[in-house]
């Protein structure tokens, strides 16, 4: 068995490798599991090392108490599940569980495990592990997240163990989205963490201090496992000696020997990393494609575009009828009939200069935006949606049609000679959004209607929105891609992030109470063009009635170095998400 | 002892040459409507990131050269062979308030419609840089103004009160300045702005900044003003106007306090120039001067993303060009009146 060197050497070795070539790493060997599985990518060569940067810190390696996207990030590189969400083709794949059956019912799923398979400590993977994982989860004295998501109104799975690789669940409905959420949920070791789960330190176990002290703790079944984690300066992961998966010639994945994830302060230093060739990937935005790709060849990399985004930037306006415990009103009530007015969104929509938008803030690198999905969700975007082209005379035409007029003072006034004015609320954190809403602004000023833009922080901002609804309008984005049941707290309206009027005891409106059966509906089947016909009339009916004037989707770009091969670019998620099958023929950078 | 002090200056060419830059660029932003080719807020986004356009002499008339956006992802423009348009002096462009009363459609020069002018380029919106500079100097400079005359009058009122009445005025009035100097001014100042900026609308924030900037600043004036009405109260013009019968109001602001003023004239120049990076640092994480509106501060902030550089929009990093040299001329300023009242503080009639 190979020493492990120590990652001071590493770091050495990484300066060094610009020079000279790397002593060879020899890896531990071990003989493949029973359940291998195959990968049916181009055979690569082992060896080399994949280099990242990341502006952000993970805040924990535990998946109970993770939140943020960076911390989960980490956790699926080395926390494997017993499925996989195929990022190209948006199907489920095999993870942990080789194969599973469905019953007639549609309730009940049998989950076959891949036998053979091992922990990276060299201990083995079972039934066991699945079960301890759904306990913890639905264990109340540790609240997270998952429990949440893997509940049906509340009730949660049926979980048993059929034998040692054998598991099944039973959702107590139809639940449609069930094998997507599975594929989320990282398996824990029991061996490992069981006496923590006994006493009820489960939360505090795998925290970054036991990363940083003990990183051979956290067990791993995914492609890597952790091997150091210094704040504010690295993180490495190694290649998993016990991974379940090989290539045809029966090289074990992944072929990367190590994985290095610079720690850097900003989205700026990350970018900048990556355009003086100093990491392998990263996500680039619109805006600074044009002089990334000047250092393309210097550096060996290139820049790929991912097509449309999966984020939508929208205003919308409080249709909040309710008031405050004094008594007062959340909108002033002659405007509130604005808000509520469909032609008034509707005008408001077809004076908006989406293509201005696209070329002048976007750089050209971008679309305009009709509904709640963007074309990157190839599974459930609906591209017959209504659309709102720029043209401020029909504009003009619905505002005459509801009442408003142009007054003397060449500014617009409803039908009870109320100026048209509104303070429309963003963050000031996102330049590219600030952009767009003094672009708005101009735009609206055409159509005589006063904007007063107000920039806040983000937590005031959500305050405003999700707690007081002491506001007009608001301006923000979602990222949207995925399942349709991720959308229901949007959609439904009883939803938190139903923004425009959140938390409805019973729909305001016939349009809200059809988009509440429909989202209820296509949760409770798994036939997919049923689903995908109630996903279409929802984004159909988010686009007619227009509660969220959306605006633009700015196309997704990525980075990545010449020298790496396997590549396969995903519209959604994760850039490098078949990591284990990358390889490279030229192991210095 | 102003004409003295004029003429003073006058012998100093580095004071002098600095009282001439700010005295222009006070005239420039005070005249910003007029001077500019169009208003702050107009935005064209066909020609975001336009560089600045050149001024050429052709048919006998300055014109402007006319320019073709090659690049749109790149935001690359090139200049279209012997094509320019004309400027238009003194000729109408978009409506405007004069001093905030007047209403004017009248403008130092103009390009006719669709041909632009961008004497300093556009921004991320196509929105002019010039323009934005001349407006944001309003509000950058005027903010040093404002300031120093509150924090002037705060710290000579309670200063002078201080130091001519003693005893428990005195030391309330100074356990209170050392509290304000003991507290961490940036961090007071950030605290302040985050808790109150919901309540206030976008342009009552400029308000805002002036009153908690000079809110706290007023303590080391007014803790050099006690000191020196300290010392002068001894004097024996003092003790003679005492013995006259004077009352002690009359000798507080007759005879200690324009005593003091030689004093604030150097101090305050000197200080103008925290203010108006105050406000700039202010806006340049944000929590200053807000879109649409416009400042130093914030244009500068707007312009530290990396594209910025790396795309060599340079005519963006303007306003920090503007408030380096704002800076720099009021210290000189403010050196050449110290070394014009230092060598004594001359007592008026003397």
């Amino acid at each position: 068995m190979a020493q492990p060197i120590f990652p001071i050497a590493l770091c050495a070795l990484l300066l060094l490798s610009a020079c000279s070539p790397p002593p060879k790493i020899s890896r531990q060997t071990h003989p493949l599991p029973a359940g291998v599985d195959t990968a049916r990518s181009e055979i690569g060569r082992s060896g080399g090392v994949f280099i990242d940067s990341s502006p952000g810190e993970p805040s924990t390696f535990n998946p109970l108490v993770s939140e943020d996207a960076t911390s989960g990030g980490f956790i699926g590189l080395f926390l494997d599940s017993l499925v996989h969400n195929n990022a190209v083709t948006q199907e489920v794949e095999p993870g942990l569980a080789a194969r599973w059956d469905i019953a007639p019912d549609n309730r009940t799923f049998t989950f076959h495990l891949r036998p053979g398979v091992l922990w990276s400590d060299g201990h083995p993977f079972s039934a066991d592990d699945v079960l301890f994982t759904f306990q913890a989860i639905y264990d109340p004295r540790f609240p997270n997240r998952a429990a949440f998501d893997l509940s049906v109104d509340g009730q949660k799975f049926k979980v048993e163990k059929i034998d040692d690789l054998t598991v099944r669940l039973t959702t107590p409905q139809i639940y449609a989205p069930f094998l997507e959420t599975v594929g989320g949920v990282g398996l824990l070791p029991k061996h490992e963490l069981e006496p923590a789960f006994r006493d009820g330190t489960l939360l505090k176990s795998w925290n970054v201090s036991v990363a940083q002290k003990e990183p051979q703790r956290l067990l791993a079944t995914g492609a890597f496992r952790l091997r150091s984690y210094q704040p504010a300066e690295r993180i490495v992961f190694e290649a998993n000696p016990h991974y379940w998966r090989a290539d045809a010639q029966g090289v074990r994945l992944p072929y990367v020997d190590f994985l290095v994830t610079k720690l850097v302060k900003d989205a700026n230093a990350s970018t900048l990393a990556f355009a003086t060739g100093q990491t392998d990937a990263e996500g680039l935005s619109p805006d600074n494609v044009a002089w990334i790709d000047r250092y393309a060849s210097r550096y060996g990399f290139s820049v790929f575009n991912r097509g449309p985004s999966p984020n939508t930037g929208f205003i919308w306006f409080n249709q909040n009828p309710g008031h405050d415990t004094a008594g007062k009103p959340f909108v002033t009530p002659y405007k509130l009939a604005w808000f509520t007015d469909r032609r008034f969104r509707q005008a408001i929509s077809h004076g908006i200069d989406r293509q201005g938008l696209v070329r002048g803030v976007l750089f050209g690198r971008g679309q305009p935006l009709w509904g709640p999905e963007t074309p990157a969700n190839k599974k459930w975007y609906n591209p017959n949606v209504t659309q709102y082209p720029f043209d401020p005379a029909r504009s003009r035409a619905l505002l005459a049609e509801a009442g408003f007029q142009i007054g003397p003072d060449q500014k617009l006034h409803d039908r009870h000679g109320n100026l048209v004015e509104f303070t429309l609320n963003s963050n000031q954190e996102n330049q590219l959004r600030v952009n767009m809403a003094t672009a708005f602004k101009e735009n609206m000023r055409d159509l005589g209607i006063t904007v007063n833009l107000s920039f806040l922080d983000f937590g005031t901002l959500v305050g405003k929105i999700q707690d007081s609804y002491d506001y007009e309008a608001g301006m923000l984005g979602l990222t949207g891609g995925g399942d349709p049941a991720g959308g229901i707290s949007v959609f439904s309206s009883k939803g938190r992030l139903h923004q425009w009027y959140p938390n409805q005891k019973t729909p305001a409106t016939p349009w809200e109470a059809r988009i509440d059966q429909l989202m209820s509906d296509q949760l409770h089947t798994l036939d997919y063009p049923t689903r995908k016909k109630y996903f279409d009339e929802v984004q159909k009916i988010m686009s007619d009635e227009s509660p969220y004037i959306y605006l633009v989707t700015a196309n997704a770009y990525v980075g990545l170095k010449d020298r790496w091969k396997n590549i396969r670019i995903p519209p959604l998620g994760s850039l490098v998400w078949n990591l284990d099958e990358l390889w490279t023929p030229l192991l210095t950078p | 002892m102003a004409a003295d002090l004029l003429r003073s200056l006058l012998r100093r060419p580095a004071g002098m040459i600095s009282a001439c830059l700010l005295l222009l660029l006070y005239g420039a932003a005070l005249f910003a409507p007029f001077l500019s080719p169009t208003i702050p807020s107009a935005q064209d986004l066909s020609r975001t990131y336009h560089p600045p356009t050149a001024l050429v002499w052709q048919n006998g008339h300055l014109g402007v050269r006319l320019y073709r956006l090659v690049d749109p992802s790149t935001a690359t423009y090139e200049p279209l062979q012997d094509q320019t348009a004309p400027l238009h002096w003194f000729s109408h462009g978009p409506a405007y308030k004069f001093f905030w009363l007047i209403p004017s459609t009248r403008h130092l020069f103009t390009v006719s419609s669709p041909a632009t002018i961008y004497l300093l380029g556009s921004d991320a919106t196509g929105r002019d840089v010039f323009t934005r500079l001349l407006y944001g100097a309003g509000i950058s400079l005027s903010i040093g103004l404002i300031g120093v005359a509150l924090t002037s009058f705060l710290g000579l009122t309670i200063g002078g009160l201080a130091g001519y009445l003693g005893g428990w005025p005195d030391t309330l009035a100074m356990r209170l300045t050392e509290f304000l100097m003991a507290v961490p001014g940036l961090y007071l100042l950030l605290a302040l702005r985050a808790a109150l900026s919901s309540r206030f609308p976008s342009d009552a924030t400029f308000l805002l900044i002036v009153v908690i900037l000079s809110a706290l600043g007023w303590a080391g004036t007014a803790r050099v003003v006690r000191g020196l009405v300290l010392s002068l109260r001894e004097r024996p013009f003092i003790l003679a106007a005492n013995v006259i019968g004077q009352r002690p109001w009359t000798i507080l602001f007759r005879h200690l306090l324009p005593n003091t003023f030689s004093y604030l004239i150097v101090a305050a120049t000197l200080s103008v120039p925290g203010y108006i990076l105050g406000e700039a640092a202010l806006s340049f994480l944000g929590l200053g001067i807000q879109e649409p509106s416009s400042s130093w501060g914030l244009m500068l902030g707007q312009a530290q993303d990396i594209k910025i550089f790396m795309l060599n929009f340079w005519w963006l990093l303007t306003p920090g060009l503007a408030i380096i040299l704002t800076v720099i001329a009021f210290n000189l300023l403010g050196d050449a009146l110290r070394d014009a009242v230092d060598p004594r503080f001359r007592l008026p009639g003397k």
